[in-house]
Formats: C-alpha cells, sequence, structure tokens
C-alpha cells in the first residue's frame, strides 16, 4: 500500500491500518498504530481505581510481542472511551433508578479496566481521546441505547482478539474482562427491555470482530473528538 | 469429608488438580469416566449456528477432556432448563429466561457434541430436586449454574491449545456471562458484582456439581463400579 504521510493521522488511518492487518494477519503496523493513537490523545489526569487483574501483567519486563502491546492499547483506547461515557453519565444527573445504578456500577468497572490495562502497558499505554458524547449522556433513552451498543460492542471487540493474543498472561487479562462486558451488556438490555426486546442474550454464540470494523463503528459516533 | 466423595471424582479431583498444576488434563481418564456415568438420553435439540470446529484427529488429549468438561456442564444446564420449561411453573421474565437460554444451552450441546463426534461424552441423568418447579428456586439455581458455567469456561482458557476450540468457547463464556448477568438482574442482585471476572478449577466446579446432587450417578454409583476400569484409587 502506499506510505504512509506521517503527519495528521486520523481515526480514518487507524481504520486503514486495521482493516490491512486483518487482511494479512500482520501485525507490523503495530508500533505505528500505537504511535498514531497516541498522536490522538491527550493527557488526562484520572483519579482512577486501582485495577484488580487477577494475573499479574505487565509488560515492562519485556518479552511481550508488539502485537500484543498493540492489542492492549486498542483495548485500552475502547475502556477510555467507555470510562468516559460512564463518568459523564454518572456527573450529569440525568439518569434515575435501575439506570443511575447501573451508570454508577459500570462506570466503576471501565476506570477499574482503564486503570489495570494503563498498569499492563506502562510507559506504553496510549494516552486518553477527548470525547464528545453528543448529549447521549444527559438523555436516558439516548445513554440506554448507546450503552447498549458500546456494551456489545466491547464485547465484540475482545471475543475478536482472543485468538491474536499471543501471551498467556494478557490473554488471562482480556478473559477477566470480556465476560464483565457482556454481563454489562445484558444488563443494559435487560434494562431497557424487561427480558423480551432487546433479549439480554440475543443468541447461543457471541461473535468477535476485527479490529478494523470496530475501529470503524467507533469512529462513525463521532464520539472520539481527537 | 473425603468418606463421601466418589472415588471416581475424587480421582477426578485428583486428575484435575495435576492437570490445573501441569496445564495438562488426562483426557482419556476423565471421558472414560464422564462416559461411565452418563445415562443415554435422547436429546432432539436445535441445530447450533455456531462454527465450532470438528476436532481434528490430532486434537490434543486435553483440548478433547476439556470440551466433554464443558459438555457435561452444559448437558446439566440444557436439562435443568428444560426440566423448568416442562414443569410450566414459571411466569413473566422468569419463564421468558427459561426458554430462552434454555435454547442456547441446548444449541452449545449440540455444538459441543458435534465437534467431540465419537470421543462426546453421553449425558448423565438428572434430579434437579424441585428446584425446576418453583420459581424462586428455579432464578436462585440458574443464577448459580450459569455463575459456575463462566468461572469454568474462564478457567480453561489458558490450557486450550487449539485456537479455535479457544474462540468457540469464549463466544459460549460471554453468552453464558449475559445469562448469569440476566437472571441476576431479574433476582434484584447485581449483574456484574466484580470489574473482574473470577475464574474456577475443574476440581471446584467439579466439587459443586457433585454438591448440587443434580446428578445422582455422582452420588449413589457404588465405588466397585466406579473405579472399575480404572487407575487405582487412594484415600
Amino acid at each position: 500500500m502506499s506510505p504512509r504521510d506521517d503527519t495528521g493521522l486520523t481515526l480514518d488511518e487507524l481504520d486503514t491500518d486495521g482493516a490491512l492487518r486483518e487482511a494479512s494477519e500482520l501485525a507490523e503496523n503495530s508500533y505505528t498504530r500505537s504511535q498514531a493513537l497516541r498522536r490522538t490523545g491527550v493527557l488526562v489526569g484520572g483519579g482512577l481505581a486501582i485495577g484488580a487483574l487477577p494475573v499479574a501483567l505487565s509488560i515492562g519486563q519485556g518479552g511481550v510481542p508488539a502485537s500484543d502491546i498493540k492489542i492492549l492499547n486498542y483495548a485500552l483506547t475502547l475502556e477510555y472511551l467507555e470510562a468516559a461515557f460512564y463518568a459523564e453519565a454518572v456527573s450529569k444527573g440525568a439518569l434515575t433508578g435501575s439506570l443511575a445504578t447501573f451508570a454508577q456500577t459500570v462506570a466503576g468497572h471501565e476506570a477499574q479496566h482503564v486503570a489495570a490495562l494503563q498498569k499492563a502497558l506502562g510507559s506504553k499505554a496510549v494516552k486518553k481521546p477527548t470525547f464528545d458524547f453528543k448529549g447521549t449522556t444527559a438523555d436516558p433513552k439516548k445513554f440506554a441505547a448507546t450503552a447498549m451498543a458500546l456494551e456489545d460492542t466491547g464485547v465484540a471487540a475482545y471475543l475478536g482478539q482472543v485468538t491474536k493474543i499471543k501471551t498467556p498472561a494478557i490473554l488471562m487479562a482480556a478473559g477477566s474482562i470480556l465476560p464483565i462486558e457482556s454481563r454489562h451488556a445484558a444488563w443494559i438490555r435487560d434494562i431497557q427491555g424487561a427480558g423480551s426486546s432487546p433479549l439480554p442474550a440475543p443468541g447461543g454464540f457471541d461473535a468477535g470482530k476485527p479490529m478494523s470494523a470496530i475501529l470503524a463503528a467507533v469512529k462513525a459516533t463521532g464520539f472520539i473528538k481527537s | 469429608m473425603t468418606d463421601h466423595l466418589f472415588p471416581t471424582l475424587a480421582e477426578l479431583d485428583r486428575d484435575g488438580a495435576i492437570a490445573e498444576a501441569a496445564s495438562r488434563v488426562d483426557g482419556h481418564t476423565r471421558a472414560a469416566f464422564m462416559g461411565k456415568v452418563a445415562a443415554l438420553v435422547g436429546g432432539t435439540a436445535a441445530v447450533s449456528s455456531l462454527a465450532m470446529p470438528a476436532l481434528a484427529s490430532a486434537a490434543s488429549k486435553g483440548d478433547v477432556a476439556i470440551l466433554n468438561y464443558a459438555l457435561t456442564l452444559e448437558y446439566l444446564e440444557a436439562a435443568f432448563y428444560k426440566s423448568a420449561n416442562d414443569k410450566g411453573a414459571l411466569s413473566g421474565e422468569a419463564k421468558k429466561l427459561a426458554k430462552v437460554v434454555g435454547e442456547h444451552e441446548a444449541q452449545h450441546v449440540v455444538a459441543l457434541k458435534k465437534a467431540l463426534g465419537s470421543a462426546a461424552v453421553k449425558s448423565p441423568s438428572f434430579d434437579f430436586k424441585g428446584t425446576t418447579a418453583d420459581q424462586g428456586t428455579f432464578l436462585k439455581t440458574s443464577m448459580t449454574l450459569e455463575d459456575a458455567g463462566v468461572k469454568a469456561y474462564l478457567g480453561q482458557a489458558g490450557a486450550i491449545k487449539s485456537k479455535d476450540i479457544l474462540s468457540a468457547a469464549a463466544s459460549i463464556l460471554s453468552v453464558e456471562a449475559r445469562h448469569a448477568s440476566w437472571v441476576a438482574n431479574v433476582l434484584k442482585v447485581s449483574p456484574a458484582p466484580e470489574a473482574f471476572q473470577s475464574s474456577a478449577t475443574m476440581d471446584q466446579i467439579l466439587a459443586a456439581v457433585k454438591g448440587t446432587g443434580f446428578i445422582p450417578a455422582l452420588a449413589s454409583a457404588s465405588p466397585s463400579s466406579a473405579t472399575s476400569g480404572s487407575p487405582s484409587v487412594t484415600g
């Protein structure tokens, strides 16, 4: 493909990278992606709870393939998005009842996922982007619909990387986060549909999606400003 | 305590502990046991849509053992929901949950049996001890089974050698987590009580399953028949 223009990287470019990577099963662009993700981010000093991953996971000692670092930063970016979404929804104060309980609980979980992934990545961690949730955090109906989309996306994203992760400790860490995203997804679906529509568990098998598809979906939301 | 352990289960536990430590499972022994306690059940489960891989002849013994372990748990879950549906004691969202989740578990059974082919263990017979005929008891039992399913699958993630099987197991894991969340929400307890999912070893799960008494063969089979054909048991 054409040489990279190394200025002004955008999510578009990340999508392209993702698609290329999925198609070729190559992970050689990980450093570039990591750079790009970092470039799109801005430093945000979060007072996040300490993550408690059930495995000792740190890439600081080296020996972790670049492809795994890329996957962790991909996960971190999605967790930044989720954590910021719920934190904003909680702070806006527009939610009541079961939705408020859901938002508060899930906000705590996503913040812990962020903290755990940041800790694991150390200096390799991408910075948090800035977000614009376009009013979806201040309206209960929009919040619920958006939360469902984000959680189902999170499930598909983690499932899509399961067989690509090379480091056992990273697989276990991802494995401990995946079912939590699944629980969140079913929870918000049940709040919305009371067990009917949408079904909390819409099928017997959850499907994974490649990085390229997830990044395209995230881009389509317009939630990531920079 | 060990007095009451069904010897072959004790052996399984021991195998499980060894397997956890050594990251491998003596699949033949475990499968032989599971087949021994099983009674043939003619199920007409829905056809699964999962691209569960057919096991290559070169599939590792460990993976076969893990799939049969998963199949046994899915047999249990599928039979539990089928019993609840048949009893007709549920109403409202619990009734809907039993129907939907029951279909999923039946699909998991079909997919795992298909993947295992002739290596698949048979379904044991079950006694759900009235838990499927009372709505409150049904829901609590359902939550216990689903949480156990999540922990069981997650506990094997690091031991599965085939990427195709790992992918399929993760797909099922996620759905079990959805089930656990759903039933918890119906019960008005937290659907996601922790930020990181804990797992359980095969030992822990098998002990918990035995503790339910839902598989009578585990509790009532005589030691002599249970151990015949199996390696020696100590203790």
